[in-house]
C-alpha cells in the first residue's frame, strides 16, 4: 500500500484568486472610467448602469437557485418593490419642486386619478433616508415571511418555482389595479434621474461588494452546508440542519440583493413599470443566470451583460419582434448544451485539461486499486494501534 | 433507564398496521442487530425513531427524554445518527466537505456565516478519512465512488457525526464479499464506542459481529437474546430463517 499520511491537501479555491482579482480590478477601472470617455449623460452609460443592476438581480438568483437549489419565478418582486420605493419618493420630491398643470404640488398621476393630495401613507416617503431604507428592509422582511410561510412547510422544488411565479403575478397585478398610488400600467415617469460619473461608482462599488459578499458566503461553512442542503435536503436534515432556516436565510439576503438593485435601478434609469415587478423579468433574470453560468457567481454578471447587450444590439433590426422567442430558444439551447453554463463550460473544460476528466481518473484508480487486491486482507484488515471512533 | 426505549408503538398507514405495539429498548454501549423478514417494519421502526414519521400511538424515550414527534434535525441534535439504506450524502460536495459538516457542532444559521475550519476540525476529517480508508478520494466529488465507497463515506459522516446511537440500517447492502468484511470490521471497531443499533439481512456479517439480536416479525418483537439462542428458537426459525435456514 502506498503511504497516504502526507496526502492531507484539501483542494479549494481562494476567495479571490490573483488572476480573477487583477482581472476583475481591470474590468471594474474600465466601467469606472466609461464617464471619461463617452461623456457624463450618453446612452451608453446609461444602458451600463442598467446593464450592473440587472446582473446584480442576476446575482441574487445566482445566489438561491445556484447555491441553495431554490428556483425563485418571482424575485423581481423584490426588485421591483426596492424600484418602487425609490421611484415614489423621487417622485413626490419631484413634484414638489415642480408642481403639476394645476399647481399641485404632489404626483401628477395621483391627480389624474382623482386624488386631491399625497396619501397620509406615503408622506414618509418624502424623507430619502426613509424611502431607501424601506426599499431595502421591506423586501426582505417580505422574503422572510415569505420564507416562513413556504420553507417551514416544506415547500420547496417545483411548488416553490409555481408559487414565487404567483407572487410576480399578484404584485404586478397590484401595481396596475392601485394606478392612483402606484402609476399603473404607465409606471412612474419623470422625475429625474441620477445618470452621471458619481452614481454609476456607487452602483459599481456595491456590485463588488455583493459579489464579494456572495462569495463569502458561499466560501463560508455555510456555503457548504447550503449546497449539501441543494445536493440532498434528507441528508442534511437527518444530520441536525433546520433546512428551512438556512434557505431563510439565503432567501432573505438574495432578497435584499435585488431590493437594492431595484432601488439603484429607479434612481438611475428614472422610470419604474409593472414590468419590473412582474414574472417577465423575474424569468428573464433565470434566464441570464443559466446562460452565463449557474452557481459560479460571475456566471449572472456575464449573462446579463451578453443577453442584455446582443438585445440592445439587436433592438433596431426586425429582429427586435422575435427577442422573447429568441429567448425562450436560447433558454432551451443553454439547458440542452451546455447546462453549466458559459463560465462553468469554461471552467469545467479548464479543470479537465488540468486533471484530465473524471471518468479518466476513475480509470486510473480502478486499475491500481485492480493492481493491490493481491494484497487484500479481509478479516482484521484496517490497521491497528489508532482508533479514531 | 435504557438509552433508548420504545414503548407500545403502533404505526397505522391507511389501514395497514406496519408497527403493533411493539416494546423495544437499546442499552448503552450495546451493538444491537435488528432481524426481520421484509416487511417486518425494521425500517419503519428507524424512521420513527429518528423523526421521518410520526407514529400512531406510543412513546419513544432517548436518552431519558421524549422526543415522539420531533422533527429529524432536533432528534439528530439529541444524539441519534442514522444511515439510510440507500446511500445518502451530498453528491457534489467532496468527500472530505461531507464529512467536515457532518462533524457534530454548531448547527445554527447565524453561527455558521463566515465561519471557518478550524485545525482541530480539519485533523478530526482526515483522522476519520484514514479510519474508513477514503483518504484518497477526499478531494473527489461523492458522486464519482462507487457504491461500497458510498457506504464508507456515509458510515464516515455518522462517526464524525459523534452520536450517543448510531442507527445503520443495512450498510453492507451492494458490497462485495471483502467489502462486507471490512464494513463488519468498521463496525466492530465503531461500536467499541458507540451504541450501535444494526439492520443486516445478511447472515455471515450478523454472525460475525452480532451479540445480541432482535427479531422482528409483522411489526413487534417475536424474539430476543444472545444469537445462538435466537437462532435456535422455534418460532424465529419457522417465520423468519424459514425452509432455507442459515447457511
Amino acid at each position: 500500500m502506498p503511504d497516504r499520511a502526507h496526502s492531507r491537501h484539501v483542494r479549494r479555491s481562494r476567495l479571490i484568486p490573483i488572476w480573477a482579482l487583477l482581472l476583475g480590478a481591470f474590468i471594474v477601472a474600465a466601467i469606472g472610467s466609461v464617464p471619461y470617455y463617452a461623456g457624463n449623460d450618453s446612452y451608453v452609460l446609461l444602458l451600463l448602469g442598467k446593464f450592473l443592476c440587472f446582473a446584480i438581480f442576476a446575482l441574487s438568483i445566482d445566489l438561491i437557485w445556484g447555491f441553495a437549489g431554490i428556483l425563485s419565478l418571482g424575485q423581481a418582486v423584490y426588485f421591483g418593490m426596492g424600484a418602487y420605493f425609490v421611484a415614489l419618493s423621487l417622485k413626490i420630491n419631484y413634484a414638489m419642486e415642480h408642481p403639476t398643470r394645476y399647481g399641485s404640488k404632489f404626483p401628477d398621476f395621483m391627480e389624474w386619478n382623482g386624488l386631491k393630495e399625497l396619501p397620509g401613507f406615503m408622506t414618509p416617503l418624502i424623507s430619502t433616508p426613509v424611502a431607501v431604507i424601506c426599499a431595502l428592509i421591506i423586501p426582505t422582511l417580505l422574503a422572510f415571511i415569505f420564507g416562513v410561510i413556504t420553507f417551514k412547510r416544506q415547500i420547496y422544488g417545483v411548488y416553490c418555482a409555481v408559487i414565487t411565479l404567483a407572487e410576480a403575478l399578484i404584485l404586478q397585478e397590484f401595481i396596475i389595479e392601485y394606478q392612483a398610488y402606484l402609476g399603473g400600467f404607465n409606471g412612474i415617469t419623470d422625475y429625474g434621474n441620477f445618470v452621471g460619473a458619481p452614481f454609476l461608482w456607487l452602483i459599481l462599488a456595491i456590485s463588488v461588494a455583493f459579489f464579494i459578499l456572495a462569495r463569502l458566503i458561499t466560501h463560508s461553512r455555510i456555503g457548504t452546508v447550503l449546497k449539501a442542503i441543494r445536493d440532498n435536503d434528507v441528508r442534511a436534515e437527518f444530520m441536525g440542519y433546520n433546512v428551512a432556516n438556512y434557505r431563510i436565510f439565503v432567501f432573505c439576503v438574495s432578497a435584499f440583493m435585488a431590493a437594492t438593485a431595484g432601488a439603484m435601478y429607479a434612481a438611475w434609469v428614472g422610470i419604474v413599470s409593472f414590468l419590473d415587478a412582474g414574472p417577465l423579468l423575474s424569468v428573464e433574470g433565470v434566464i441570464w443566470t443559466a446562460v452565463g453560468g449557474r452557481a459560479t457567481l460571475i456566471g449572472p454578471f456575464l449573462g446579463a451583460f451578453l443577453v442584455r447587450g446582443l438585445e440592445f444590439v439587436l433592438s433596431g433590426s426586425w429582429f427586435a419582434n422575435y427577442w422573447q422567442f429568441f429567448m425562450g430558444v436560447l433558454f432551451i439551447a443553454v439547458v440542452l448544451w451546455i447546462p453549466d453554463g458559459l463560465v462553468g463550460t469554461i471552467a469545467n473544460w479548464l479543470r479537465r485539461r488540468r486533471r484530465g476528466s473524471i471518468a479518466q481518473i476513475r480509470a486510473e484508480e480502478d486499475r491500481i486499486a485492480h493492481d493491490q487486491q493481491r494484497d487484500w486482507e479481509p478479516a482484521g484488515a484496517a490497521k491497528s494501534g489508532e482508533e479514531v471512533v | 433507564m435504557s438509552l433508548l426505549e420504545v414503548k407500545g408503538l403502533t404505526t397505522v398507514v391507511s389501514g395497514y398496521t406496519i408497527l403493533n405495539n411493539l416494546d423495544f429498548s437499546v442499552e448503552e454501549n450495546e451493538l444491537r442487530v435488528l432481524l426481520g423478514p421484509n416487511g417486518a417494519g425494521k425500517t419503519t421502526l428507524i424512521a420513527m425513531i429518528t423523526g421521518q414519521f410520526k407514529p400512531t400511538s406510543g412513546k419513544i424515550y432517548f436518552d431519558g427524554q421524549d422526543i415522539t414527534g420531533k422533527s429529524p434535525d432536533a432528534i439528530f441534535r439529541a444524539g441519534v445518527s442514522r444511515k439510510f439504506q440507500v446511500p445518502n450524502m451530498y453528491e457534489t460536495l467532496s468527500v472530505y466537505d461531507n464529512v467536515l459538516i457532518s462533524l457534530r457542532g454548531d448547527r445554527k444559521v447565524m453561527n455558521n456565516i463566515f465561519r471557518g475550519t478550524t485545525s482541530e476540525e480539519k485533523d478530526r476529517v482526515w483522522e476519520i478519512l484514514e479510519f474508513v480508508d477514503l483518504t484518497d478520494r477526499a478531494n473527489d466529488p461523492a458522486d464519482t465512488m462507487s457504491h461500497g465507497e458510498r457506504q464508507w463515506l456515509e458510515i464516515a459522516m455518522l462517526v464524525a457525526s459523534r452520536p450517543k446511537l448510531m442507527l445503520l440500517d443495512e450498510p453492507t447492502t451492494g458490497m462485495t464479499e471483502e467489502g462486507k468484511y471490512r464494513t463488519a470490521d468498521l463496525i466492530q471497531r465503531i461500536a467499541a464506542r458507540h451504541t450501535v443499533l444494526l439492520v443486516e439481512h445478511d447472515m455471515h456479517l450478523v454472525r460475525r459481529i452480532a451479540r445480541r439480536v432482535t427479531v422482528m416479525h409483522q411489526g413487534h418483537v417475536l424474539a430476543e437474546g444472545p444469537l445462538a439462542e435466537v437462532v435456535n428458537d422455534e418460532t424465529v426459525k419457522a417465520v423468519y430463517l424459514g425452509k432455507s435456514g442459515p447457511q
